[in-house]
């Protein structure tokens, strides 16, 4: 999908930035010094990098068992996923929690619940989980049918289907869920020394960092976080690219996949959906009980219940949630709409002028790989700590992602249906009408679903770290007032809210779809 | 002679598309007893692949029977007892040619094969010089080659091919019939090959079945009885030629000119 004279556009663009930046720093014009030069910020972080080193160290250490661990499990989860569908069916509550986590919300809880190295390196195989899975599951079930039969007509077993044909045929599919996987490691091991009492690590580096006056030193570490999580989608592409000789484009699947019979009465689906439903809760309680802490600090489902329905404090701790939510959730959506409005027309815009695409594409699958959280100080120390900031983190968050969605989903379109109506004299915008906006309708969903937790998240950070409002800013007070309900209470709300979200987006979708449309199914 | 015999016992199949019912066949029934060579013929889509399939056990008949040796075809399968070529070649594409013919004992659970044995097969399918190529780096007809050499590895007793010399060229096709023939008169393994080709299956088989359009029926059940090994002068004998017209005169107007016999 990207070609070498595509990169000589990107390259322009990005040499481009980064003398405008440089400029800009040396000119002090953006808010007052608060963008040094990139030549100030890279000689800063040469001349402390022995302050760095014990950091990036530990960062790179929970990131990479995170990783490991994260990717064990997930193909694990895909084998099994993959050999009884059933167990899908009933993990399909947890893949999606999976999927629209925001890791924000549930970091301090697993600082509360485990050991702090422990809980850094789970947040960041929690992170790399989905990705992984998903991939792995959709490479398994994309094996050749012809040699499944070949396999079943010599006796073979599911599982000598799975060792001779599905786990290879998943290796490829596997190495580009790691291109997602890898930075969402880097993040996860981030967000996790956030709060953690953890003395070293870039998290830690950065919020010790935040109150200084030093805008270079907050641009060193968002840089080195940056890198770091370039570094590890870098080198699974390279991987990748061995396993399949072929530059194959990243694709994030955003729908936790259904393996559903046909045949199913409607009883045993709805029995389905209800274990799928409470299995998360299950285990929630299971955990905590096997891990014998104490009630206080780690709630129990009933525990959350009772705090913010039936106990005591339900009356104070629903104020000050739909406070938080009420803030929340409106600029969660406003902000994703707008970004979502952006990357269509620019992917429109793709179509009349390619060189848009050649340009930002391969940029936009970069920032795909930044660590949300090493860049919101920046945006703060630029935008200020007003709502602009949380609007101009979610807007960018969402562009990006749907964006690289919008246009890897246009390039499908058969070129023949363009020719077609061109044959028939269509002009440009007779195209994008009969054809390129029927298209979009999915991936314009597919776009809002890889978004929405994005979007919530980056709205979370900013939150925590900035505007001192809602969910995130709640969060963050009672760690501090060690209101250990309410910490339980937001990662729980915040998980429902980005289920909510995207099942909406799901909703609007087959809603959309059902209406008489203009042939605009689906072109794969 | 090592051939088991295969029976259809009034099977019918019928698949679900969209609700509707699709009959592929319909209370057939069909002997092939061991050591026989059957050719199936018949239009597109008329449900002989469907066959291949229930004697695979990758289908389900809804009535009627399917046996292997007297026994179910799944066991057959699992004893490894039966080869198979499919339309499509089905290798693995991260396999050398040597690994793909390999696969069935693996996945059989039987010993390595001798080197000697492999080769031999490479050999005999014209490939020699090819057994560390990966199929990616083959011509389709040479994809199909090896996929033939597969079906002949474990030594089957029963050979079940659909259309293995579709993606041939008619020489390479001619030859490969003729090395078929020789490796069948060798072991004698009961063998139900698909084709479409008319001289094909003269050619190679006892007995050439031709179907109607679905359901699939039995139309015709011809007799070839050209004496064995059957040489390449065959293919330019009139009576040959004859049978060929007479299996086109059956595969044209199918059921819909019934003879006298298949009316009494």
């Amino acid at each position: 999908m990207i070609r070498v004279r595509d990169h000589t556009a990107t390259l322009g663009l990005v040499l481009g930035l980064l003398l405008l930046w440089e400029v800009a720093g040396q000119l002090r014009w953006v808010a007052d010094g608060t963008l040094p030069p990139l030549s100030g910020i890279f000689t800063r972080l040469v001349s402390e990098w022995r302050e760095y080193s014990p950091h990036v160290i530990a960062t790179l250490r929970s990131a990479s068992l995170g990783f490991v661990f994260g990717n064990v499990v997930a193909v694990l989860a895909a084998v099994c996923f993959c050999l009884w569908p059933l167990t899908e069916r009933l993990f399909r509550g947890i893949n999606i929690a999976a999927f629209t986590v925001p890791p924000i919300a549930v970091a301090p809880v697993l600082v509360i619940a485990l050991d702090g190295d422990v809980a850094r390196i789970t947040l960041a195989a929690l992170l790399v989980y989905f990705p992984t899975m998903t991939a792995a599951l959709a490479g398994m079930q994309s094996a050749d049918p012809g040699a499944i039969d070949l396999i079943r007509a010599y006796g073979g077993t599911d599982f000598k289907l799975m060792r001779h044909l599905r786990l290879r045929n998943a290796l490829p599919f596997i190495m580009s869920g790691f291109q997602v996987a890898a930075p969402a490691a880097v993040l996860g091991a981030i967000l996790a020394e956030f709060g953690s009492g953890a003395r070293w690590g870039l998290g830690t580096f950065l919020l010790g960092s935040l109150g200084r006056a030093e805008p270079d030193r907050l641009w060193g570490i968002g840089l080195t976080a940056t890198a770091i999580a370039g570094l590890g989608y870098a080198l699974s592409a390279i991987l990748a690219a061995r396993m399949t000789d072929t530059n194959r484009a990243v694709n994030v699947s955003v729908a936790a996949p259904a393996a559903e019979a046909a045949t199913d009465s409607q009883w045993k689906r709805a029995m389905a959906l209800a274990a799928a439903i409470l299995l998360p809760f299950l285990i929630w309680q299971l955990l905590l009980w096997w891990a014998e802490l104490s009630p206080i600090i780690a709630k129990t489902p009933l525990g959350v219940v009772d705090y913010l329905l039936t106990g005591k404090t339900a009356a104070s701790a629903q104020e000050r949630l739909f406070a938080a939510l009420a803030e929340t959730i409106p600029i969660t959506i406003f902000g994703m709409l707008v970004g979502l409005g952006v990357a269509f027309g620019l992917a429109l815009l793709s179509f009349t002028s390619p060189i848009v695409t050649r340009a930002l594409l391969p940029f936009a699958l970069v920032t795909q790989t930044m660590p949300l959280v090493a860049l919101t100080p920046l945006a703060v120390l630029v935008f200020g700590r007003g709502v602009t900031v949380t609007l101009v983190i979610t807007i960018s968050v969402t562009f990006f992602a749907a964006f690289v969605v919008l246009v890897q989903g246009f390039a499908l379109i058969p070129r023949a249906a363009f020719d077609l109506v061109s044959v028939y004299g269509a002009s440009t915008t007779k195209k994008l009408n009969l054809i390129a906006i029927p298209a979009s309708r999915q991936w314009i969903f597919v776009a809002a679903r890889l978004a929405l937790p994005k979007a919530l998240l980056g709205v979370m950070i900013a939150e925590w770290l900035a505007t001192g409002k809602g969910l995130g800013n709640l969060l963050n007070q009672s760690r501090g007032y060690l209101d250990y309900g309410m910490i339980w209470t937001v990662a729980i709300v915040s998980i429902l809210l980005s289920i909510l979200l995207y099942q909406l987006a799901g909703l609007a979708e087959w809603w959309l779809s059902r209406r008489p449309a203009d042939g605009s199914k689906s072109w794969n | 002679m090592q051939g088991l015999p295969l029976s259809f016992t009034n099977v019918s199949k019928s698949f679900s598309i969209k609700g509707n019912a699709l009959h592929v066949v319909d209370n057939l029934s069909l002997d092939c007893p061991a050591g026989s060579f059957t050719a199936l013929l018949g239009p597109s889509g008329c449900g002989k692949s469907t066959l291949l399939r229930l004697a695979l056990a990758l289908e389900t008949e809804d009535a009627g029977s399917v046996q292997i040796a007297g026994g179910m075809p799944r066991s057959a399968c699992r004893s490894g007892v039966v080869g198979v070529a499919f339309q499509d070649a089905a290798l693995l594409p991260w396999r050398t040619v040597e690994d793909n013919i390999r696969l069935p004992f693996e996945v059989l659970g039987r010993a390595r094969p001798e080197a000697a044995h492999i080769a031999n097969l490479i050999e005999l399918v014209g490939l020699k010089g090819f057994e560390r190529a990966r199929p990616g780096e083959l011509s389709g007809g040479m994809r199909q080659r090896v996929a033939i050499a597969r079906a002949l590895a474990t030594d089957p007793h029963v050979l079940l091919m659909d259309e293995p010399f579709g993606a041939l060229d008619l020489i390479l096709r001619r030859q490969m019939n003729l090395e078929l023939q020789h490796i069948w008169s060798e072991k004698r393994p009961t063998t139900l090959l698909i084709t479409h080709g008319v001289d094909e299956a003269v050619y190679l088989a006892d007995r050439v079945i031709v179907l109607s359009p679905r359901p699939a029926r039995i139309v015709a059940d011809i007799p070839i009885t050209f004496q064995r090994p059957r040489g390449t002068d065959l293919l330019r004998d009139a009576e040959f030629h004859r049978l060929c017209d007479e299996i086109g005169t059956w595969l044209e107007h199918g059921p819909a000119k019934p003879s006298p016999a298949s009316r009494a």
